[in-house]
């Protein structure tokens, strides 16, 4: 069981260095991200504890994961395994747990310990088997794979929507569509393994300018019944509304084009400054895409074989 | 016509494919065997230039690997992608549009479900449908056979026969010697990344034989089985 542990705290640490950081200072830069987020979140809604109570659990139930409880089950036996599990999830609710108990919620504290020792108990099947239909399915693969996993997303930005203009209140309109476009953003994330870049019969320019058209038609798609929406119950803020548009479409080409900058490594520390440092500055969005388009290019050309 | 001049590849100081030459003709299947280890995945890739290596590779048909239908050992499916979007993402990869996917299923595969769900012979009969209907002129396919079903064995059989006939190259690795004396017409053998022997279907007989006595050599009688 010692051992096991071992192996997580390597296993996690070469997670950390992968992205390029320090285990020590990627610990402590995750610790200082969660706190910040956390008193942002307490400082902007009355329903933070639970937000706080809800992200545990989902970190929770992924550990409660069939297929990863039968594998303990096989290696170490039921009473091992039902520790292990018992002594993963404490580890995971601790900082959740410190930030109720310094927000003196004790109440939701304790709650939470009790739910993460039974939740330790019991596994789940965590993957739906059954197939979500996507609009997506002519043209494979990042939004039909992405919008499977986020369905649920899209509902409650539309809702948000339908919210925003029954109160009158469009900057959550615009939330919405800021919702919508992170989602999609999430998409490009990872980079796919090599053979589906191999694979297509294109140089590295059409292969890129393919994938930037299509992620900007399915971006649009997504976000069209929100700009519709705002359009006909906002018109004269309609310069606002293409704006953001028009900032969602420029990030989501930095996003994918610094994807295959890295290719096939994963977007790494330099590129995620860039992006976040354009986040804080978004006029240097037409300087950030025209950068990582000749650097994708130039990372792609062994494997398209641009020579011919 | 695919031609391969002084291939070389090395890892570091590993020298893992030695000098390779091979000439693979249109309208011939031709064979590699060797052990695990022997360098036949990477001879693959480096065919297909996912790898760097040295040396040359010619093709009667440029860029090579615009026209090559490649079937890895282990194929990876992302996780949410049904059969038929797998399918079809290869297919327009390759510019192949409006191609009626359910009609050409010949494997029967449940391509609504989502192809993480497939067990290992469904995922190989899945990788071999979809580079099948991307229309290559060049095949590679490693370890075909393996995992899939004694049926769907025959029916792969069958296609490679088809795609000799229809004039394409078809290079094959496997494991089990009696699918390639059925389908190739040359076999060569790699070991520890040399080519160590090309022999033609007249030969095959032979190659069986050495190949069983190197390996099994007196390895049984070393467990001293009781």
């Amino acid at each position: 069981m010692k051992d096991y542990f071992k192996l997580q705290l390597v296993m996690t640490n070469r997670k950390i260095k992968e992205v390029g950081l320090n285990p020590i200072l990627g610990c402590l830069l995750a610790l200082i991200l969660f706190v910040a987020l956390s008193e942002y979140v307490f400082h902007r809604t009355e329903f933070a504890k639970y937000l706080i109570i809800l992200v545990c659990f989902s970190f929770q139930f992924k550990l409660s994961e069939n297929r990863r409880t039968d594998f303990l089950l096989s290696t170490f036996g039921d009473k091992s395994k039902n520790k292990i599990r018992v002594l993963e999830n404490s580890i995971v609710c601790i900082p959740f747990l410190s930030i109720l108990i310094y927000k003196n919620l004790f109440f939701e504290a304790i709650i939470l310990f009790l739910c993460s020792i039974t939740i330790a108990l019991f596994s789940f099947r965590t993957a739906l088997n059954f197939t979500i239909p996507t609009p997506f399915s002519k043209n494979p693969f990042e939004f039909s794979t992405g919008f499977r996993k986020t369905f649920f997303i899209f509902p409650l930005a539309y809702a948000l929507t339908t919210i925003a203009i029954n109160v009158d209140n469009f900057n959550l309109g615009i939330f919405s569509i800021l919702l919508i476009s992170i989602t999609t953003f999430s998409y490009y994330s990872k980079p796919e393994e090599e053979y589906y870049v191999w694979v297509h019969a294109d140089t590295t320019k059409s292969f890129l300018k393919k994938k930037i058209i299509n992620a900007t038609k399915n971006y649009i798609l997504l976000t069209i019944p929100i700009l519709i929406s705002l359009l006909i119950f906002y018109p004269i803020k309609f310069d606002l509304i293409f704006l953001f548009l028009l900032i969602g479409i420029l990030f989501l080409w930095s996003i994918v084009l610094a994807k295959y900058s890295a290719f096939p490594d994963e977007i790494n520390l330099s590129e995620g400054f860039i992006i976040a440092f354009t986040l804080l500055f978004p006029p240097l969005i037409l300087v950030v895409v025209p950068y990582l388009y000749t650097k994708s290019i130039n990372n792609l050309k062994l494997i398209f074989n641009d020579k011919y | 016509m695919i031609n391969i001049k002084g291939l070389s590849k090395s890892y570091n100081n590993n020298e893992v494919l030695k000098e390779i030459n091979m000439k693979f003709s249109r309208g011939c299947v031709s064979g590699i065997v060797g052990e695990n280890g022997a360098g036949k995945t990477t001879l693959f890739k480096c065919i297909a230039g996912l790898e760097s290596y040295t040396g040359e590779v010619l093709s009667d048909i440029q860029p090579l690997k615009n026209h090559l239908g490649l079937l890895l050992t282990d194929p990876f499916f992302f996780s949410k992608i049904t059969g038929k979007e797998y399918i079809r993402l290869l297919c327009n990869a390759r510019n192949k549009r409006n191609i009626n996917i359910d009609q050409k299923n010949i494997f029967d595969l449940p391509l609504n479900q989502y192809a993480s769900t497939y067990s290992t012979g469904m995922k190989k009969k899945l990788a071999i449908t979809a580079i099948l209907l991307q229309e290559n002129e060049y095949f590679i396919l490693d370890e075909p056979f393996n995992g899939v079903d004694i049926q769907s064995n025959i029916v792969l059989t069958e296609i490679i026969l088809k795609l000799k006939d229809l004039d394409k190259i078809i290079i094959i690795s496997s494991h089990i010697f009696s699918t390639l004396s059925d389908t190739c017409d040359e076999i060569h053998l790699l070991k520890k990344g040399e080519q160590v022997k090309s022999v033609q279907k007249i030969d095959f007989k032979t190659l069986e034989q050495e190949m069983k006595e190197i390996t099994i050599g007196n390895r049984v009688e070393k467990l001293k089985l009781k």
